[in-house]
């Protein structure tokens, strides 16, 4: 366990001796909710200016496994570009000074995440340029960004079948119950692989409403948390966007911003892509799957690892559950809960018949 | 003494919410106090009704076996020939947990076989499952 003070005293010798000039830390805050990484807000004096930055330090147990530099490597790569992101400064991968390896980026002025605090029309305007940033990011050349030099790059026909190994594989390791819901979709998913994708796309892995900062105006001014960012069919965005999960109660309505059609034709319209309905619907299943994962390896984090985080036992047993639920919405044959009644041994003998000899053996 | 746990916690998480948290000096501490509070909320509930969801759950897994049996490999037939070894939560989860590892293999016969009206029944199972461990003291 590492103090705010603890953290104070370490940014200011290493960003010291960093940019060659003493630093004195103003103001430090620990942020709540980052379960992938611990995140401190510093105010610092360097040079005779202010100047506000994020450390991002790696916790003892994460929400997310996930290499740092990989997240790093995507701020880095796409800083230069129209999307909006901090400025990474500073990537330290020993654990002299934090204990645990960390990483810092400027901090963005005046920054608001909580939609409750918009207008309606507020709202429309964040939702708009959520899903024109989105499409952009979708449209770009992960190569000529060099993602290829910290990310395989998958082939098209592939990708959503290496994804599904992959979240499977995290549910397979990380499960404390079994989960028949989640295997049910497992299953589901590999019998309808959808086509491959369109294009390799620069995939953000956890779009949604809440991982961007916006200013008063209601302009998004950054799009924060890149550490599942990874190569792939740009739909995957797309449709962890439209998560139900994100909507809350406002289910017409992706991220509680937009209709979830309007969302789609501005995504399309900005990437130039198509979005095929069969396709989408493969890939909402397929992020309700991966979802269910990282609250699994929450739960596994929480009961196994050093970290005791609330935030870890709140996603591996709330959103969980959460989770099936809408999963069940997803694949659950049309109102089976309403028309299959629970079995009773009067009820069993109608599926016995089911089970000739030759299914039996 | 605590009488009645379930009732006890949820008095501990009201005072923690209501006269320690507003104390605290820090955001965070505000908000993971906060949550920490629901979630202790959230386990009044599983201690109180826990042991009887998990057994319903058996109850109705093991109605589906009935229905299945022919599909059920002998390992699967000694696991459910296993009696309860007593009512406390880790046993009842063990039982269930081995139950509902049966279930998914059962399930996943049932799709490969298209049998409808089975693979309907789990579905509706699973359903009423979700249902009966819905948390609802986190908002």
């Amino acid at each position: 366990m590492i103090t705010t003070d603890q953290v104070s005293v370490a940014a200011a010798e290493y960003l010291a001796e960093k940019w060659h000039t003493p630093v004195t830390v103003v103001d430090v805050e620990k942020i709540f909710g980052g379960a992938s990484r611990e995140t401190y807000k510093l105010v610092l004096e360097a040079g005779g200016e202010t100047k506000g930055v994020i450390l991002r330090r790696d916790p003892p147990s994460s929400l997310i496994d996930t290499e740092r530099y990989l997240e790093y490597g995507a701020y880095d790569r796409i800083y230069p570009t129209d999307i909006p992101v901090p400025e990474p400064l500073f990537l330290e991968n020993s654990s002299d000074f934090l204990e645990q390896p960390f990483s810092i980026m400027a901090a963005i002025e005046n920054p608001m995440n909580d939609i409750t605090l918009l207008s309606e029309a507020q709202k429309g305007k964040v939702g708009k340029q959520k899903y024109v940033i989105l499409g952009h990011l979708a449209a770009k050349d992960p190569l000529a960004l060099r993602f290829d030099e910290i990310m395989t790059v998958p082939d098209a026909a592939r990708a959503a079948a290496e994804q599904l190994a992959y979240w499977q594989g995290v549910i397979n390791d990380d499960e404390i119950h079994p989960q028949p819901i989640a295997q049910a979709a497992i299953r589901w998913l590999a019998a309808n692989l959808p086509p491959p994708a369109q294009k390799i796309s620069i995939v953000h892995g956890d779009y949604r409403t809440g991982n961007f900062l916006f200013n008063d105006q209601a302009e998004i001014t950054a799009i924060l948390d890149w550490e599942m960012c990874h190569l792939g069919d740009p739909l995957e965005d797309l449709a962890w966007s439209l998560e139900p999960l994100w909507s809350g109660a406002e289910t017409a309505l992706a991220g509680r911003l937009i209709p979830h059609d309007q969302a789609i034709d501005i995504w399309c319209e900005a990437s130039g892509l198509s979005c095929d309905e069969q396709a989408l619907k493969w890939w909402r299943i397929f992020v309700s799957v991966k979802a269910v994962a990282i609250w699994i390896s929450s739960s596994e984090n929480f009961e196994q690892g050093e970290g005791k985080d609330s935030i870890l036992a709140m996603a591996g047993w709330v959103m969980t559950d959460r989770q099936n639920r809408i999963l069940l919405d997803y694949l659950a044959p049309a109102l089976v809960s309403e028309i299959t009644p629970k079995i009773t041994p009067e009820i069993a003998p109608e599926i016995t018949p089911e089970i000739t000899p030759e299914i039996a053996s | 003494m605590i009488p009645h746990t379930d009732d006890a916690l949820r008095m501990l998480s009201q005072r923690l919410m209501t006269q320690l948290l507003p104390d605290l000096k820090t955001l965070y501490s505000l908000s993971d106090g906060a949550l920490i509070g629901l979630l202790i909320n959230a386990i009044a509930d599983e201690v109180a009704e826990g042991v009887q969801r998990r057994l319903d759950d058996i109850a109705e897994m093991r109605l589906i076996f009935e229905a299945g049996a022919a599909l059920l490999s002998s390992g699967d037939k000694e696991v459910l020939s296993a009696g309860l070894p007593s009512y406390r939560l880790s046993d009842v989860n063990d039982q269930h947990d081995a139950l509902t590892r049966i279930l998914v293999a059962l399930h996943e016969k049932a799709e490969d076989k298209k049998m409808a009206v089975l693979d309907q029944s789990i579905w509706a199972y699973l359903r009423r499952h979700a249902e009966r461990h819905r948390i609802t003291a986190v908002p």
